[in-house]
């Protein structure tokens, strides 16, 4: 057995040889298929046919339309009402649950943009938001309850689901794009695209998992498939299509930066402001006002759901018109006086400090941080970008890489390596995935030496790790964008503050998934091994880090996935590589360029995803016999 | 539905019904059942599991008819097949003589919503739903407007004694309540069968003793027709008029409760009855010898359990008149008779 396997490893050895002797560095340009002519083509199409095509004219531009209607009047009538009413409404719906401190939290957070001076710009964002949800909802629930009820629509609109949620927002934008312009529309669009891949899915989940008793006792009372859906699986759903609109509002504000791409306008354009100004500050400032929007319709959402049985308070029909009325009577006398708009503003004075500080790190350890940004950009990335572009052949890439997939994962995703490698090469856009791997990889070995430790120290205090919670919480919230403005400024713009926001943005989901699976480990596991005599530290590498593994790769698995999303991101911070062709594409003349980015990310996203799950998959298996 | 058949008297017939799970056509699994191969052997030659084997069986008015059997004898996937929650391979289920195999939905539909009614093992209660309004269930989906059902479902809560209740939802309550309000929601339709999927067998010991006492009392003051599947042997004592032993797929002896115990017909039934204290279950009947005791003896009734003459013989060896139920001497009952009884039942 082992005579063999040095005989394989020998051939292959002397394969790769021959090929990195024989073969080219880069990949032949000539070979490019020109992905990119088609969608121009089309663009030229679309151009010249906006006007009197049945596509347009009976299809794109009336769901425009309305679209474009619901946003204004939403829009318009938030914006009519008086500042504090929305206040006044977030509270009652959560003081009725009975938390009254979340409620004043929340109340705080409805008029905290205005405060800093944002309030019109966190009206539009809300609007937009608020649209693309009741977009998302009226067709993401029958979907999820089509999927649910039908194994051929869920099989069809699976993989589908999963393409939605990989393909970066950049790149799916330029078909919305093309087919709506720019402006709002299109990006309430983008955004319903983007967020309803959840909807679908929990809606999906909330049916399957009705318990099966209760629906055979609908059927054994005579209920017909409408009451049962309608009072047994909807209701007994209703948790987990909650939680999908919940999620949905969270996807939707995910891209309220990237929105601004297509003119969306609000505290997206703000963002992006801060961004060319520089100002971490002011970047702080507005994205604590995208939190506090995020934090009052997550909780909003969540007091609106009533637990059956919890003994929460209930408004009797009276004081329901009461409180209605109340409401209704503020309303008029708000508008009277004229107290629609915000009425004051403390602007930038929050900011500042922030800016001082960043500044003043920034000149204080330049002796650390130079030397830093110089050593991962010379020794690191260029290196390993001169490697894979130049000193390697393409042959020895593609045998290389499905040799160790192979190893690693067996022969099916091998086979997808080796075409996927060869795909992203003739799309053109080689030298690019190139530069976005190396930086992919390099975040992603930085945030597994940093979460994993954490996440395993964490595990074993539960104590500590509640008190970390709600910090790891916001920062799953604040728009990746923003992480990056602060290393912008200490390292200058280039591609290692995209690496350290990369790094920023994933270890939470990281030491999350860590500890989870450390602190799920089988109690009893830990007992034996205690009863025979382990040591701490025995216990910890004989038990519990191994039973824990199929989660620490899930961890990885995670970090990778949300390191390649802010991959894009980082090309707005002068990360180059796909991400900086993808705004390129959207942005400017060259629409194809997008499709032939989005193939070359999908393939890697593809990739690196199935890579590690099939570990943590493989590490599963003997358990489950 | 034009074939009136069957016997008025009883509530239900049950004849050669199958079920057969697995992909293609069950012919061939049939033709080897009926050859006499084994499930296991079915199913590794066909891939299909006959979980219901020609069964045959009918329930007269007001019986209490209980089919036992282990898990995997196929008792649940036999009682989903009375109700068509499976649909049953072949074979004929006569409500008053219609058959409800061969009912389109919409007659099936008003079949359940009228006539027949389920309690289930893990009580498939709705979470969502008050007691109030689980009870109402039924009469909801027959649209039966809100006071009429929510004053037949406080009437029924009442029945088995969960009044003042109504408001509260159903994971508030411990599980023989949570069953009450199962057997409650059952009752509220007013069924002429109720069917029972171990209704019981979720529950503490002390609490199962407790509804099976329920139930029988119920029943005295119901007389409904009643199916009920269990696991439990001691709990189809108790409840059954008659006894089905079911296993891998088929019954293996139908009978009440003491032709069953005096007389088991297969080793696996003699199993089972091994372990029950005969003097609990025979009636004084099987022990009687022909005789007349002296004037003025005591007398027993032929139909009591052999268990209510133990204490009489004890406290005077003197033999015991056995009276049938019309009074009339059929013989004399004494301490021989009975310990060797019960030195039998040691063997």
């Amino acid at each position: 057995m082992m005579k063999r396997y040095r005989t394989v490893l020998l051939a292959v050895l002397a394969l790769l040889m021959g090929l990195q002797i024989a073969g080219s560095g880069g990949f032949p340009k000539s070979w490019n298929i020109h992905l990119s002519d088609p969608i121009n083509t089309w663009q030229s199409w679309i151009r010249s046919n906006r006007s009197h095509h049945w596509l347009f004219t009976y299809l794109l531009n009336p769901i425009t339309s309305v679209v474009e209607f619901g946003l204004n009047k939403t829009e318009a009538f938030i914006s009519w009402l008086p500042w504090f009413i929305p206040a006044i409404i977030v509270f009652a719906v959560i003081a009725r649950t009975g938390k009254w401190i979340v409620a004043s939290f929340a109340a705080f957070a409805v008029i905290y943009p205005g405060i800093v001076g944002v309030w019109p710009q966190s009206i539009e964002t809300i609007s937009l938001m608020a649209v693309s949800v009741v977009i998302s909802v009226i067709i993401g629930v029958p979907l999820g309850v089509w999927t649910a009820l039908n194994k051929r629509v869920e099989s069809f609109l699976r993989p589908i689901l999963d393409a939605m949620q990989t393909v970066p927002a950049t790149v799916y934008l330029i078909p919305i794009v093309l087919l709506f312009g720019i402006g709002k529309v299109p990006a309430a669009i983008a955004t319903v695209v983007y967020a309803l891949p959840p909807m679908v899915r929990l809606t999906s989940l909330g049916i399957q998992q009705v318990p099966h008793s209760a629906i055979e006792a609908g059927q054994m009372f005579g209920a017909t498939k409408r009451q049962i859906l309608a009072r047994i699986q909807l209701p007994l759903a209703l948790p987990s299509i909650i939680a999908g609109i919940n999620q949905t509002v969270m996807m939707a504000l995910g891209i309220v930066v990237i929105a601004t791409l297509v003119g969306a306008g609000g505290l997206g354009q703000e963002i992006m402001q801060t961004v060319r100004q520089l100002s971490p500050g002011r970047g702080l400032v507005v994205s604590l006002a995208v939190v506090s929007v995020a934090f009052v319709l997550d909780r909003v959402s969540l007091a609106l759901v009533r637990n059956p049985g919890s003994t929460q308070h209930k408004f009797s029909r009276q004081q329901w018109l009461a409180f209605t009325g109340a409401l209704v009577a503020a309303t008029i006398v708000g508008r009277l006086l004229g107290w629609h708009e915000f009425p004051f503003s403390w602007g930038t004075s929050f900011a500042d400090p922030v800016d001082t500080g960043v500044i003043w790190f920034r000149d204080t350890f330049s002796f650390i941080t130079h030397p830093f940004n110089d050593f991962i950009v010379r020794e690191v990335l260029v290196r390993s970008q001169k490697l894979l572009n130049n000193s390697l052949s393409w042959q020895f890439i593609v045998v290389a890489a499905s040799a160790i997939v192979y190893v690693i994962a067996g022969w099916k995703l091998s086979l997808t390596t080796a075409i996927g490698i060869v795909l992203i090469g003739l799309t053109g856009r080689w030298p690019d995935a190139v530069d976005t791997l190396s930086q992919t990889l390099v975040a992603v070995l930085i945030s597994i030496v940093i979460a994993l430790p954490i996440g395993i120290w964490l595990g074993r205090r539960p104590r500590a790790e509640a008190a970390l919670s709600p910090i790891l919480d916001s920062l799953q919230t604040i728009p990746p964008l923003i992480y990056a403005i602060p290393f912008v400024m200490i390292f200058t713009v280039g591609p290692v503050p995209g690496v350290i926001a990369a790094v920023v943005y994933s270890i939470p989901p990281g030491i999350r998934l860590t500890s989870l699976g450390i602190r799920q480990v089988n109690a009893e596991s830990i007992e034996a091994a205690q009863t025979f005599g382990a040591t701490d530290r025995q216990v910890l590498w004989g038990v519990r880090i191994p039973l824990a593994m199929p989660s620490i790769i899930l961890a990885i698995n995670q970090m990778v996935m949300m390191v390649l999303a802010m991959a894009i991101i980082a090309g707005m911070v002068g990360g180059g590589g796909l991400g900086y062709r993808s705004i390129e594409a959207l942005t400017g003349p060259n629409k194809g360029l997008g499709a032939e980015v989005g193939i070359a990310i999908v393939i890697m996203a593809t990739i690196l995803d199935r890579l590690t799950q099939s570990t943590a998959k493989r590490l599963q298996a003997p358990a489950a016999m | 539905m034009s074939s009136v058949h069957g016997d008025a008297s009883k509530a239900i017939e049950v004849r050669n019904v199958w079920k057969v799970f697995g992909q293609g056509s069950p012919d061939e699994a049939i033709a080897l059942a009926k050859a006499g191969t084994t499930r296991q052997d079915i199913i590794t030659s066909t891939d299909q599991t006959v979980a219901v084997r020609d069964v045959s069986f009918s329930v007269a008015r007001g019986e209490t008819f209980v089919v036992m059997g282990l898990s995997g004898s196929g008792k649940s996937t036999l009682i989903r097949c009375l109700s068509r929650l499976i649909e049953p391979t072949s074979g004929e289920v006569l409500l008053n003589g219609e058959d409800l195999l061969a009912m389109n939905a919409d007659q099936l539909r008003e079949v359940r919503r009228g006539k027949i009614s389920m309690v289930f093992q893990h009580f498939g209660l709705f979470p969502h739903r008050k007691v109030i309004d689980n009870i109402a269930y039924g009469l909801e989906v027959q649209k039966v407007d809100k006071a009429t059902r929510h004053a037949r479902a406080t009437e029924v809560l009442n029945i088995v004694g969960l009044d003042g209740w109504a408001d509260r939802y159903p994971q508030q309550l411990s599980g023989g309540m949570q069953q009450r309000v199962g057997l409650a929601r059952a009752l509220a339709v007013d069924p002429e069968i109720l069917l029972f999927d171990e209704p019981f067998s979720a529950l503490d010991p002390l609490i199962r003793k407790e509804m099976q006492d329920e139930l029988i009392r119920l029943q005295k003051s119901m007389q409904r027709t009643i199916i009920f599947i269990t696991h439990d042997f001691a709990e189809a004592l108790r409840l059954g008029d008659r006894i089905a032993i079911m296993k891998d797929g088929s019954f293996d002896q139908v009978g009440t409760p003491e032709e069953i115990v005096s007389n088991p017909a297969t080793p696996y039934v003699r199993e089972f009855v091994n372990d029950v204290p005969r003097a609990k279950v025979l009636s004084v009947r099987s022990v009687t010898v022909a005789g007349n005791a002296p004037a003025g003896a005591r007398t027993v009734n032929a139909s009591s359990r052999i268990e209510t003459v133990i204490p009489m013989l004890l406290e005077r060896d003197e033999a015991i008149q056995v009276l049938d139920e019309s009074g009339s001497a059929i013989g004399v009952v004494n301490r021989h008779n009975v310990a060797s009884m019960l030195q039998a039942e040691q063997r």
